[in-house]
């Protein structure tokens, strides 16, 4: 009796711990087995079953990512959907080497110590004076992400934001002080994270989508990308600035002691080391092949090359970047992109994207904008809920079969999956000053609402006025 | 024994729990370890995250839950625990998917300190299993299903510390019936009542008017043992719904300790049990014993 009544409990504990597993697979198996709908392929019916089984699986984390990245490889064969050789050459491309190479480059980059060197530079740039701190942490970490990426601005900023804090902290409570500096770091480095292909995982995999998937192939280079999207980084890190100030009206009007002891604090640093300056270099190197050499050798082969020079140079030993380098997410986004091009080879991506725009389609012929507003939306709201880059490698296949220019559509997903201003999940440094208990969930309501909409009217604006103006320039389809 | 609480924050209720938690573990003469289960990130940003923490060590900002941990173990210290041993978070290991604190020089109790992130049942039922606690003290979780959950899967004593004040007398309301774990939750209120000095009022509660002899059994058997061991206490044979009777009874000022239900596991999740339902609508400390 005390044995069954054990194993129950054991039972009933696993199935509440899995639940969410036996759903998708419940759910799975039953519309595996219903008809299909009109419009759909077989095979394109089965890709959308895997599609969703996918997102759930992301988004409620019953399994490891891994995992979820060997399903897919598993199931794209098991379904029928494409064979083993297809599959296995769709898992390596060179975004993913790129997504890989920039890992590995963030892991050099962070342990070399540059935050204090940072702070320093930040420090005598921006004074005392609240405003400007506030204006020079949105703007450096918004400027550094566009090309080092959002996650090594994040190592690099935050640090130098909260001991801003915490030196700052007196007898009286300053929470929007704190909100203040803290969100100029978090929703700064997302704004600037848009403005380059280097800025985030989620770029690199729009530019494989737009190679693999749209017809005939849209090719965008390294800083064709750079002028279609920056002017949305410049105005985003200005009216984030403002906006933050609007949200969180600081308790004080300067932070002199914060900024002496923080002072104090990087002072012992000295001059550059060579190993400072060394690892600049490389990434001076790599930033210029990218631009320059992108075309010939692939973004990809560029940036694992930045991280082979980083380790031949002794900068970093190979197994600080085994040990932190997030391999998973490596593995998932390969998983993700090679279901993104068979939801294009079988169809599926165009029927979800044709079901989604025929709810439209009597306003349609009025409002052209209509697919990219639809496409922010779902972006954005996915993004809020699964992260940014996660969003892109789901989204992408379908935001580009909505109708609408694909060249366009493509950057409108990128650059919305930025939004994800109003949880924690979105971006690590949100998940950070979140964790943390300095700022509340009720913080990012309060700014993110006005970031959400200037963002989505500024980049309406950009994709109405500014892009059809240098569509020639960038030579873009 | 080996006493387990866990905190989520340095506030005042947590400051409660460590007081109450603490006070008990002198009487037990237990280990006690601290624990702090804090929210995961998403896989997806996991990775930029740990490195961030990274540098953010390098600039003495630590994990939230360290924060925390460090907190608790001055109030551990400030009460007499671990009195030789240092807070140093270069003696923290990784083991298990959780950080534990080494603290090498603790004396009197073995002291604890343990973080783990992820979802709180999972992680304290791994904790429990890992370390074999006898007794975990924690809050009162704010979801009802979560409070059912966690009775019913941490398979050892749970105590919820809810509207606890440090300040106030307390009582005991020693819950008898029937049940297997009844002796145990005896046992447990005498060595609780010496430590606060409380009186216990041992009451058994019948849906009718009629008693059955298990449970008249118990309730004697509850006597002889309270009067054996010296311990004032009145008893009371009551009729009514045995959740609400114990609720009203122990008010705010009581600390309700019963044995847990060993009813049908299928049952008690989906219709819970009389004493998780007590556990759910009590407004005072609530010790359910294994």
């Amino acid at each position: 009796m005390k044995f069954a009544n054990e194993l129950t409990r054991n039972i009933l504990f696993w199935v509440q711990e899995k639940r969410w597993l036996l759903i998708i697979v419940i759910l799975g198996a039953l519309m595996y087995h219903l008809p299909y709908p009109d419009g759909i392929s077989h095979a394109g019916y089965r890709t959308l079953i895997l599609s969703m089984i996918v997102i759930s699986l992301i988004i409620t984390e019953p399994v490891p990512l891994p995992a979820v990245a060997l399903l897919i490889a598993v199931l794209e064969v098991a379904f029928h959907i494409a064979p083993a050789t297809e599959v296995a050459k769709t898992y390596m491309n060179d975004s993913v080497f790129f997504i890989m190479g920039s890992l590995m480059m963030a892991v050099a980059i962070v342990n070399q110590g540059l935050d204090t060197r940072l702070a320093l530079g930040i420090i005598q740039l921006t004074g005392n004076k609240v405003k400007h701190i506030v204006l020079g942490f949105t703007c450096i970490s918004a400027l550094l992400s566009s090309f080092v990426g959002e996650h090594t601005v994040v190592a690099l900023m935050l640090p130098v934001g909260l001991s801003l804090v915490r030196n700052c902290r007196k007898n009286k409570p300053i929470p929007n002080l704190t909100a203040l500096i803290l969100f100029s770091i978090a929703y700064g480095s997302t704004v600037g994270s848009i403005g380059t292909p280097s800025g985030g995982a989620r770029n690199a995999i729009m530019l494989e989508y737009w190679r693999a998937i749209t017809d005939g192939g849209v090719t965008l280079t390294y800083f064709q990308w750079i002028i279609m999207a920056y002017p949305m980084v410049i105005i985003g890190m200005l009216s984030t600035t403002f906006l933050l100030q609007l949200a969180f009206k600081p308790e004080l009007n300067s932070m002199d002691t914060a900024i002496r002891r923080l002072k104090i604090h990087v002072a012992h640093k000295g001059k550059f080391t060579g190993n400072e300056l060394l690892t600049i270099l490389i990434f001076a190197i790599v930033f210029f092949c990218w631009i320059f050499l992108n075309e010939r050798y692939g973004l990809g082969i560029i940036a694992i090359g930045g991280a082979f020079l980083y380790m031949a140079t002794g900068l970093v030993e190979w197994k600080q970047v085994s040990r932190d380098t997030n391999w998973g997410v490596i593995l998932l986004f390969a998983g993700a992109i090679s279901l993104g091009v068979q939801m294009k080879n079988t169809g599926t991506a165009l029927w979800i994207g044709e079901s989604l725009i025929n709810q439209f389609s009597p306003f349609m012929e009025q409002f052209s904008v209509i697919p990219y507003l639809l496409n922010i939306f779902l972006t954005t709201l996915l993004s809020n809920i699964m992260s940014s880059s996660g969003t892109v490698a789901i989204l992408g296949p379908i935001t580009l079969s909505m109708g609408g220019d694909p060249a366009y559509m493509g950057m409108t997903t990128a650059i919305s999956s930025a939004f994800g201003y109003f949880s924690a999940i979105a971006a690590p440094a949100c998940m950070i000053i979140y964790s943390s208990g300095l700022v509340k969930m009720t913080d990012f309501l309060k700014a993110g609402w006005r970031m959400a909409i200037m963002s989505t009217i500024t980049l309406l604006l950009i994709y109405k006025f500014y892009w059809p103006l240098i569509i020639g320039f960038t030579n873009f389809k | 024994m080996k006493f387990l609480i866990a905190i989520k924050n340095t506030k005042e209720e947590s400051k409660n729990i460590l007081g109450i938690g603490c006070k008990i573990a002198e009487g037990f003469s237990a280990d006690l370890t601290i624990c702090y289960i804090g929210k995961q990130s998403k896989a997806l940003i996991e990775g930029d995250v740990n490195l961030a923490r990274k540098t953010l060590a390098e600039w003495n900002i630590y994990h939230p839950g360290l924060e925390v941990l460090e907190w608790a173990f001055n109030i551990l210290k400030e009460k007499g625990f671990a009195q030789n041993s240092d807070f140093d978070v270069d003696n923290l290991v990784e083991e298990k998917g959780r950080i534990r604190m080494v603290l090498p020089e603790t004396t009197n109790y073995q002291i604890g300190l343990v973080l783990r992130e992820g979802d709180l049942l999972s992680e304290l039922n791994k904790e429990v299993k890992y370390g074999d606690f006898n007794i975990v003290i924690m809050g009162s979780p704010h979801r009802k299903r979560i409070t059912n959950k966690i009775s019913q899967f941490i398979d050892t004593s749970i105590f919820f510390v809810k509207n606890f004040n440090p300040n106030w007398n307390y009582k005991i309301l020693l819950c008898v019936d029937d049940s297997r774990a009844t002796k145990r939750a005896v046992i447990f209120s005498t060595r609780i009542s010496k430590q606060f000095d409380a009186e216990i009022t041992s009451l058994t509660v019948s849906k009718t008017s009629f008693f059955g002899k298990g449970y008249r059994n118990a309730h004697a058997w509850a006597e002889r043992y309270l009067k054996r061991i010296g311990i004032p206490f009145n008893s009371k044979l009551l009729s009514g719904n045995p959740v609400e009777v114990f609720v009203n009874e122990a008010g705010e000022d009581h600390i309700i300790i019963m044995g847990k239900a060993k009813g049908n596991e299928i049952l008690k999740f989906i219709l819970g049990s009389k004493p998780i339902h007590t556990a759910q609508r009590a407004n005072c400390p609530v010790l359910l014993v294994n």
